[in-house]
């Protein structure tokens, strides 16, 4: 079994959508730092997906810095970064300006914004620091 | 090094043409599907592959060989399955696989064993015997048991019910992650293949229409929806790389097969001033459809 949610969409590239669901996963706290995360071989086999998909999102996952691979144990999920808080607001510039475009498009005020927000970040935020 | 390569491949039937130019390439450890619709010329351009169909002109090359000059040394490295396939019917399942076995050095048999063992055949039955689905997984497992190079599926799928299909998929994959491998895969039905394949080749009445990376076909494709502000009329002109389009009321749609974050709105903004756009992903089904239409519509 996979220890994160996913079900996969038509339509959109496969290494996309499992690499979002992985980072869901992390930051609901349905995996924590240090855990294993599956080898090619399991994601492939559970998702029905061709191993040079399941290497690409592993590969990504890598890069993104949400795994860290190790030879003897494979895959784990990382400790969150402490870097530059700055660089990765940054990040999320265009994602929250098209929130803010789909909000205004249909005529929300920021607090209606901001409530709708926090009811997602609540809603992902780990059992444990609530 | 490509693993399949073919040069105006042609194949006549009298005054049909069944394939017609065909420049394929197919590089080394992808997943490849040909799609088409049935008689499109997928089965007749394997056959040539195979070297089981001489071709009218044009050549073809796999693993690096002629396909007319392919030996038992280099079959020995291919996997072939078709839909059609004669089986001797007189043998058992164990008998079968008995026979097949000597052909091939590099045959596995801890994983022809676990091949048996998860698709739940039975090996005392006559292959006469078997249902579609377990003749179909026999043939897969007398092709996968040697670690081929290259497996050629011909229609692996076709008429196969949901829970062998789902058997027949977990066995690629498993023999997938054992090595680097080649799969050439056909199919008329697109979600047989949309999450294997990682190249999609699309043929037509004997042509290809096109040949793309999955992910790179999945991303420039994008169903827009515009609704224009009133006061702007309906452009006369539009990119060419805007398919499909209609109109109805405020509201475009469009199939844009060139998208590009920003890049795919500013145009809109700009033919549509003050409209709002909404960009969403499109099935491959839905690629597949619109790219065979806006084919159809260039050529006449």
């Amino acid at each position: 079994m996979l220890p994160f949610s996913i079900e996969l969409r038509p339509g959109l590239p496969l290494t996309e959508q499992i690499v979002y669901a992985v980072k869901k996963a992390v930051v609901s706290g349905q995996m924590r730092p240090g855990d294993t995360f599956p080898s090619v071989r399991q994601l492939s086999q559970d998702l029905r997906i061709n191993p040079n998909t399941a290497h690409k999102v592993i590969a990504a996952l890598v890069q993104e810095k949400v795994l860290i691979t190790t030879p003897a144990v494979g895959s784990l999920v990382a400790a969150p970064e402490d870097g530059n808080r700055k660089e990765r607001a940054a990040l999320l510039g265009l994602e929250l300006e098209r929130a803010v475009v789909e909000a205004k498009r249909l005529g929300l005020t920021l607090d209606e914004v901001r409530d709708g927000l926090e009811i997602h970040w609540k809603k992902l935020s780990p059992p444990t620091q609530k | 090094m490509n693993v399949i390569e073919t040069h105006q491949l042609s194949r006549r039937f009298g005054r049909l043409e069944a394939v017609h130019g065909l420049d394929l390439v197919v590089p080394k450890g992808v997943v490849f599907a040909l799609l088409g619709p049935n008689g499109a010329g997928k089965s007749t351009t394997i056959k040539m592959l195979m070297n089981l169909l001489p071709s009218t002109s044009g050549t073809a090359q796999v693993l690096g060989v002629d396909s007319r000059k392919l030996s038992p040394r280099e079959l020995a490295r291919i996997g072939y399955v078709a839909e059609s396939m004669d089986l001797p019917e007189w043998m058992t399942v164990r008998q079968f696989l008995d026979y097949c076995r000597p052909f091939y050095p590099t045959w596995d048999t801890a994983l022809e064993k676990k091949l048996l063992a998860d698709f739940e055949l039975p090996e005392p039955r006559k292959l006469k015997h078997l249902s579609r689905g377990m003749r179909m997984k026999t043939a897969l497992i007398a092709a996968l048991a040697y670690h081929p190079e290259l497996l050629i599926l011909d229609e692996p799928f076709s008429g196969l019910d949901p829970v062998v299909r789902d058997d027949f998929t977990r066995g690629l994959i498993e023999v997938s992650a054992q090595g680097e491998w080649t799969i050439f895969v056909s199919s008329h039905d697109i979600e047989d293949i949309e999450r294997l394949a990682d190249w999609i080749g699309v043929i037509e009445n004997g042509r290809l229409r096109f040949a793309e990376e999955l992910e790179s076909l999945q991303r420039r494709f994008r169903r827009i929806e515009v609704t224009r502000a009133s006061t702007t009329p309906a452009p006369q002109t539009r990119p060419a790389t805007w398919l499909n389009y209609e109109e109805s009321g405020l509201m475009a749609r469009f199939i844009d097969s060139d998208y590009a974050v920003g890049d795919t709105e500013k145009r809109c903004a700009d033919i549509f001033p003050g409209g709002t756009v909404t960009a969403t992903p499109v099935p491959l089904r839905e690629i597949y459809v619109t790219l065979a239409h806006a084919s159809r519509g260039k050529a006449a």
